[in-house]
């Protein structure tokens, strides 16, 4: 395989971008895999069961985020982020920023000693939804590739006055290191591939569902991090009130998409799927749990999706009811009210515990990024394709290529169908550049 | 195009996906099973007009907009509600008016062309002018406080305490005599005809004046103003201010001064002020300027439960659950005063409170609902 | 031209007052016939809505006519008749109306004469203050 001299360089560590990276560096093409976060696995590493097959989604990406991470034409650099794009296709020369993680990558080997002994506790932990706490010195999450700890700097005691420095002392290979900087590096490279996904839509601002206000209404992405045997609860479906299993569960689609109000007026694509698989897992967990999935249409499209609600509804007993719910109170034993319409007749039913699907909105990075990078947002920003129907993996841009959903909803198939898309456009760039070089 | 097919397409009913989530709600729905926004804009959709404008329950919504505000597809169901009830009356279907219909006779006589005397509430102390730029739009309070003495006698004192409020800003404000009711009333209980003509009236009696700003305590006249009227006639050639805004601007400036006050109320969002006008900050801004504790009740703001009554057009059980439910919250902060700026809902909520056979959870409740512009007059420094 | 006559309703009760009026015309008492009596069974069944209308719809001048305080057939009604039409009158003052169009009499079943006299008295009044502004009259 002849080693070309150019390179691709591919923003985001998501399960688009680690396909488009490892096609890529199949082909024997260099590549520089950028990711924000202190570990590749994106959001499919946050959830637990992947529809429609049921397939436990840690594990089937866990090989490829290895592989990834261990391939000889793959550079992997975490905590970092493009601040500069010249050029153009064929030729670019990126401004990456590689962040401090005051820990050598080289050097720790992610026994997790340090994790324990640090003093600063009870930090929320966003990877977890804040349903549980970490401490100053973490490790992303259990599976994180790289395997190696991460210190927080504005919590940190000894960056911020000098004092502790607990975890250098245990560290027994020296690998806590004070004085890193962050780092400024430039590629040179012949196209870039642009996978940064998607932000979850935080629901508290609608208050006619009460998140925030009463402790069972969850939104998706908790409940997934809850039914996660690796997760805070240690897979037990738990409420937060009282931490009793629930009985009933209600589904509440359809939150913050397809509405005007909210600004996020189109269809999420995954929420109707990913209520069915969590109602059926839900059942898994708790024997006789009734669940309930509220919406307004189910969109069970691609291949196996449809037999996978009806199985739901056969031999899961899920009861699914198409109308748009609310919460608008709680019984005093903390079940929340939902409230519905039943051929225009109002109800209302309470519920152990309510799970909102949220809508998945485009990454805050992105309209910084797409500055930087030079390419266009469509209305929502999402970052635009050049042509709707017959370009849909170019960017505005000649050379970018996007994947996955940071250019519009889709599932993780389409993302890494997505992903290997652009890899394919990308190798165009560095061939042409080979023909007329 | 037929008046009810455009009707229909103006109201955006053929966006509706009939999700549901008005109904889910729509605070009438929860109390009356039967009633549902979803079904009335379903079948508008399926073009059963005849049907819709005999429905009853066109009289039941209580145009609070809680639908609106929420609808995902942006359905402007109180639009379609106001003027379907035009075509209802037009056949005949017409509501059951509260005070045998007193309240709306006595607003169709302001509007008759007769000599009134809207003014005996102007005392030698309050400066007013009859040309200028600022309008103080003084609507029915006076009025109703007359027609509702055994309720909300309050009520006669606001333009006077509107006015001094004003003055003590350095501001004389024009009132006029002239002045008709807004047809407020008249347009959302389907009359139409007459809301034209004092709309005209109003208008003319202003543009006369010169005033460039006019400024409204009742939350139903500023509404009226801005949206209804300019649905009618366009942009109008002044501008319409509610005096929560006008006042926390005055405030802003430093020409108020209150004081020290040691009250604790809590605030009631009005229908028309709150979700119809989107103004929810302002008079809390207004109470903080004053250094007045704010307690608030669980649901305000977007989510503020309505008094129960529209356009004195949809009384019933249900309007009482409502208002019962309001002044349970209210009672529930362990405030002395529930303020709001809407003549109505003070009405509305004095009504339960002063029933003969008030219903048993009403029997320990202290609460006292009180306008908003009285309160504020009340605590001006200097002031009574 | 017709000269203007004025047009009065008056609310009766059937108790005392359109059993006076009843007295009146079976004594053979001469009074003018402007009014169009309405028989209530008590004053107390009055809404302000009443006056309002039947001077909206045109009526010149309104007249309730109940039994004496104390006498009412139904205990109170008269009372409560009482507050309602001093309510009205403030009303109609604000409107611009004029509360002298809204005349409260109490007149028992044997005061003929009474009924007799404060109709022609209502009248000369009503002539005095001239037709109701809300119909076009001047004021």
């Amino acid at each position: 395989m002849e080693k070309t001299e150019s390179s691709v360089l591919v923003i985001g560590g998501g399960v688009a971008g680690i396909q488009a990276s490892l096609d890529l560096a199949d082909k024997g093409v260099i590549v520089h895999l950028v990711e924000k976060t202190p570990s590749i696995g994106g959001r499919m590493a946050q959830l637990d069961k992947t529809f429609p097959t049921n397939d436990c989604s840690i594990c089937i990406l866990a090989p490829k985020m290895a592989d990834c991470f261990g391939h000889p034409n793959i550079n992997v650099w975490t905590m970092s982020e493009v601040v500069g794009l010249e050029g153009s296709r064929g030729n670019f020369k990126a401004k990456v920023l590689k962040k401090a993680r005051y820990v050598d990558e080289n050097k720790c080997t992610g026994c997790g000693e340090c994790l324990e002994k640090c003093p600063t506790k009870e930090l929320p932990n966003t990877w977890e939804q804040k349903l549980t706490t970490r401490r100053a010195i973490y490790m992303q999450f259990m599976q994180a590739v790289p395997r190696v700890a991460v210190i927080d700097p504005e919590n940190c005691r000894f960056l911020l006055e000098g004092k502790c420095g607990v975890c250098k002392k245990v560290c027994k290979r020296e690998a806590i290191d004070y004085e890193q900087k962050d780092v400024e590096m430039e590629f040179n490279v012949a196209a870039v591939v642009v996978a940064t996904g998607f932000d979850v839509w935080d629901p508290t601002p609608s208050t006619e569902y009460g998140y925030g206000k009463y402790p069972n209404v969850f939104t998706a992405m908790e409940y997934e991090r809850i039914i996660n045997a690796a997760g805070p609860t240690h897979g037990h479906i738990q409420r937060r009130s009282d931490g009793n299993e629930p009985a009933t569960m209600a589904y509440i689609q359809c939150v913050g998409s397809r509405n005007l109000k909210t600004g996020h007026p189109y269809c999420c694509s995954v929420c109707c799927m990913h209520s069915t698989k969590e109602s059926m897992l839900a059942r898994e967990h708790i024997e006789g749990i009734k669940s309930t999935i509220f919406y307004k249409d189910m969109r069970a499209c691609s291949k196996g999706f449809n037999e996978y609600v009806e199985r739901n509804k056969r031999d899961y007993g899920v009861e699914y009811i198409n109308s748009d719910a609310t919460v608008q109170g709680q019984k005093e034993n903390g079940n929340p009210i939902v409230s519905f319409d039943i051929a225009g007749k109002s109800q209302q039913r309470e519920f152990d515990m309510v799970v909102l699907a949220t809508t998945l909105v485009p990454a805050k990075g992105n309209v910084e990024l797409a500055k930087t990078l030079g390419i266009e947002l469509d209305e929502f920003q999402f970052f635009k394709a050049l042509d709707h129907t017959l370009e849909p993996i170019s960017s505005s841009r000649p050379g970018v290529y996007l994947a996955g959903y940071c250019a519009g909803p889709m599932d993780i198939p389409e993302s890494v169908a997505m992903g290997s898309a652009a890899a394919a456009k990308a190798m165009e760039a560095l061939v042409q550049r080979k023909v007329f070089a | 195009m037929t008046k009810i097919e455009k009707i229909i397409e103006d109201a955006g009913a053929f966006d509706c996906v009939e999700c549901g989530k008005c109904t889910s709600l729509c605070p009438v729905a929860k109390i009356n099973p039967n009633f549902a926004p979803r079904l009335i804009v379903v079948k508008a959709q399926a073009g059963m007009e005849s049907e819709v404008k005999a429905d009853k329950d066109i009289w039941s919504c209580v145009t609070c907009e809680i639908c609106n505000d929420m609808c995902p597809y942006e359905v402007d169901f109180s639009g379609f509600i106001q003027r379907m009830r035009g075509e209802a009356v037009d056949m005949g279907n017409s509501p059951v008016c509260s005070e045998a219909g007193a309240v709306h006779t006595m607003q169709r006589l302001t509007g008759k062309g007769q000599k009134q005397n809207r003014l005996l509430w102007l005392t030698d102390d309050l400066k007013v002018k009859d040309n200028g730029d600022v309008f103080f739009f003084t609507g029915c309070a006076y009025q109703l406080g007359v027609l509702f003495k055994d309720k909300a006698e309050e009520l006669k004192r606001v333009p006077a305490s509107v006015v001094k409020i004003l003055n003590a800003a350095g501001i004389e404000p024009v009132v006029s005599n002239n002045e008709v009711c807004c047809g407020h009333d008249l347009i959302w209980s389907g009359n139409e005809a007459v809301f034209e003509e004092l709309m005209r009236k109003n208008v003319e009696t202003i543009k006369a004046t010169g005033a460039k700003t006019v400024v409204f305590s009742c939350a139903e006249g500023y509404r009226t103003f801005s949206i209804d009227y300019q649905d009618f006639l366009g942009d109008l050639d002044f501008e319409v201010k509610h005096i929560s805004e006008y006042l926390l601007d005055l405030i802003k400036e430093g020409k108020l001064e209150f004081k020290d006050s040691n009250a604790k109320v809590t605030y009631h969002d009005s229908c028309r002020l709150g979700r119809h006008m989107g103004v929810y900050e302002q008079p809390r801004e207004i109470l903080k300027a004053m250094k007045v504790e704010l307690v608030e009740m669980p649901s305000i703001k977007d989510k503020a439960i309505c008094c129960g009554v529209n356009a004195f057009a949809s009384c019933s059980e249900v309007s009482r659950k409502m208002q019962l439910d309001r002044l349970l919250e209210a009672k529930g902060t362990g405030t002395s005063a529930m303020l709001t700026f809407c003549p109505k809902c003070l009405i509305h909520y004095n009504c339960l409170l002063t029933m003969e056979k008030k219903p048993l959870e009403l029997d320990k409740v202290e609460i006292n609902v009180r306008d908003f512009s009285n309160f504020i007059a009340e605590n001006l420094k200097g002031g009574k | 031209m017709t000269e203007w006559d004025p047009k009065i309703v008056a609310f009766c009760c059937n108790w005392c007052s359109y059993a006076g009026a009843d007295l009146a015309g079976v004594s053979r008492m001469q009074y003018p016939p402007n009014a169009r009596v309405i028989r209530i069974m008590c004053t107390g069944r009055l809404e302000p809505e009443f006056i309002l209308r039947a001077l909206e719809l045109g009526a010149d001048g309104v007249l309730v006519a109940g039994c004496h305080i104390g006498c009412c057939h139904y205990i109170s009604g008269n009372e409560r008749a009482e507050v309602k039409i001093a309510m009205t009158a403030e009303l109609l003052d604000v409107l611009g109306m004029d509360k002298r169009r809204l005349r409260l009499e109490w007149i028992s079943a044997s005061e003929g004469r009474i009924f007799a006299d404060t109709m022609k008295d209502f009248v000369n009044q009503l002539k005095e203050l001239g037709p109701n502004p809300v119909k076009g009259g001047a004021k």
